[in-house]
């Protein structure tokens, strides 16, 4: 295979595994901002919280950070309940979300990071895994397993809360939940308690990507800001209230950075993705496959 | 079994301001009773009331479902709709961004509705052809008779055995006012429900009615025992019939 098509081959692959992990990271913003209207911008700190929950098992006792993100998953449900139920009581129920609910999750964001910080000092920690390191050679393609497992990972968490949410009787109710608490009072669901199963579910998915992302790269506790304009990026691009969407905009990210990074230098990555975001808007305000 | 509504002496209104005073109504196992009354005289505050969307601040409103008696002042919403009262509010309140077959499914969310839903699905379907067609449609993009129609099938989709309707003819052209009011006796029979449907179109409403009682400023102004008793009363000629 000639060198040049090779490169430009690996760096699709590459940036499809990437897209995966955005997925990840976005899919809990996808759903309490997409799917709720809750501007809950501390994603991104509870998701580094699940990277040193794996950290802690995985140095202490040894355990695989996947599995640490099962086992943790009940409680970062149980967490996401209780926050939801505290924004719920102090600014939702007096319809006072707006900006000062937006103000209570960036304190809760510090906190969450400054908690991190005094806990666990401000050094790049990792987390040792058999598949971190070795790749799958499939002729001229290279699959790192320290990004193709992540992928996986993270498309039976999409494909899981996607079946969920078109499935079930909760998971349709969190779906037309934002539209008209009225009308789904009216179908004999309760929107608050519905909301907060879906905000526990938000908090879950931040376990799996936090062990995703320590499984990719060293983590300290202010990376997560890194992520916050992605990760809404993602979710607007996608149309917010569609995970399809939020998975190919996750997706085209990851291939739009992997190429830029690849053939102009990883420091045009973000200026050329946000590119994509605004000519994406200019033509389809409502994003990808928004309704 | 026996399925009936009543209210018994209701006050209610939104915060210092009264609407509703002493308002009397029953509505007997199987009947469809008619609410009259114009614009802003409390029809939908009524409609509200029983539905725990309002609290009144006097009175009693009590609903037996299949033979068990419930008092419904103090429950929740979702509670009254759970005991198998649905209602189809002014507005129609459908989820715009979810499809026709999602709004139907929202519907069966009440635990009891859930087992009788491939059939209530199909009686919708049969009612209403043009649902069928539309099921992959979103809710918001449809005509307003389309609207209207998927705001009954969805209220029929929670099973429920008394229905309250609001409004069923407001937005609607007249041959689509009539064509629903059919539709609406046509569910009634077909789901054996008993129903309470505030209008407006007194001929229409009067059409399928058994009884009918006239609001006027909150106060129900006459209780008539009969379609033919409200054809002849004066009230409604001086306000529906323009003599
Ligand atoms: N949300 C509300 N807040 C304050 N007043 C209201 C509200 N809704 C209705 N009203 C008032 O209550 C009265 C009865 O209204 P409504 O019950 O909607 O009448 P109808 O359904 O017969 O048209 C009107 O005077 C109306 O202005
Ligand atoms: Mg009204």
């Amino acid at each position: 295979m000639d060198g040049s098509l090779g490169l430009l081959l690996n760096a699709v692959v590459s940036g499809l595994l990437l897209g995966g992990f955005y997925a990840a990271v976005s899919i809990g913003v996808a759903i309490s901002f997409g799917m709720l209207d809750i501007v809950n911008i501390a994603h991104p700190a509870f998701i580094l919280l699940g990277s040193y929950v794996a950290y802690l098992a995985n140095t202490l006792l040894g355990i695989d950070p996947l599995l640490t993100a099962v086992i943790a998953l009940p409680a970062f449900y149980l967490l996401g309940m209780a926050v939801y139920q505290v924004y719920y009581l102090s600014f939702e129920r007096r319809q006072d979300q707006s900006l000062r609910g937006l103000s209570f999750f960036f304190g809760l964001l510090f906190i969450a990071e400054v908690t991190l910080v005094l806990i666990f000092g401000v050094d790049y920690r990792l987390v040792q895994a058999p598949y971190i390191g070795p790749s799958l050679h499939l002729g001229w393609l290279e699959l790192p397993l320290r990004l193709l497992v992540p992928f996986l990972v993270s498309m039976l968490m999409v494909v899981g809360l996607q079946l969920f949410l078109t499935r079930s009787f909760t998971g349709r109710a969190i779906e037309a939940v934002a539209q008209d608490p009225l009308a789904l009072r009216l179908m004999a669901a309760d929107p608050t308690r519905i909301k907060r199963v879906a905000f526990g579910l938000s908090f879950a998915t931040a376990a799996i990507a936090g062990a995703i992302l320590i499984i990719i790269q060293p983590v300290e506790p202010s990376i997560g800001r890194e992520y916050i304009g992605r990760i809404f990026a993602i979710c607007v691009l996608g149309g917010l209230g569609s995970f399809s969407g939020m998975v190919i905009a996750a997706v085209t990210l990851g291939v739009v950075e992997s190429l830029t990074a690849t053939f102009f230098g990883p420091s045009w990555a973000p200026a050329v993705s946000f590119g994509v975001l605004l000519v994406t808007l200019a033509v389809r305000p409502s994003g990808i496959l928004g309704r | 079994m026996a399925s009936s509504l009543t209210v018994s002496n209701v006050d209610a209104g939104y915060g210092a301001v009264r609407v509703l005073e002493d308002v009397s109504l029953t509505v007997e196992a199987g009947e469809t009773v008619a609410l009259l009354g114009t614009n802003g005289n409390g029809k939908s505050t009524l409609m509200k009331s029983i539905m725990g969307i309002v609290r009144p601040s006097a009175g009693r409103i009590t609903a037996t479902i299949d033979g068990a008696s419930h008092e419904l002042v103090g429950r929740s919403t979702e509670e009254i709709v759970d005991l198998g009262i649905a209602f189809v509010p002014e507005g129609r309140r459908l989820f715009p961004k979810q499809t026709v077959t999602e709004n139907l499914l929202l519907g069966a969310y009440r635990p009891k509705a859930r087992s009788a839903i491939a059939r209530n699905l199909d009686f919708c379907f049969e009612t209403f052809p043009r649902l069928k067609e539309r099921a992959r449609q979103l809710a918001g993009s449809m005509s307003g008779g389309e609207q209207q129609m998927l705001a009954l099938a969805r209220a029929l989709m929670s099973s429920p055995r008394v229905l309250l309707i609001d409004e069923p003819s407001v937005g609607l052209a007249p041959l689509l006012v009539s064509r629903t009011i059919d539709k609406i006796k046509e569910l009634k029979e077909g789901f054996d429900l008993t129903v309470l449907m505030a209008e407006q179109n007194f001929t229409q409403a009067v059409r399928i009615a058994d009884r009918g009682y006239v609001i006027v400023h909150g106060r129900i102004a006459f209780a008539g025992e009969s379609a033919e008793a409200l054809n002849n009363n004066e009230l409604i000629r001086e306000f529906y019939l323009g003599a």
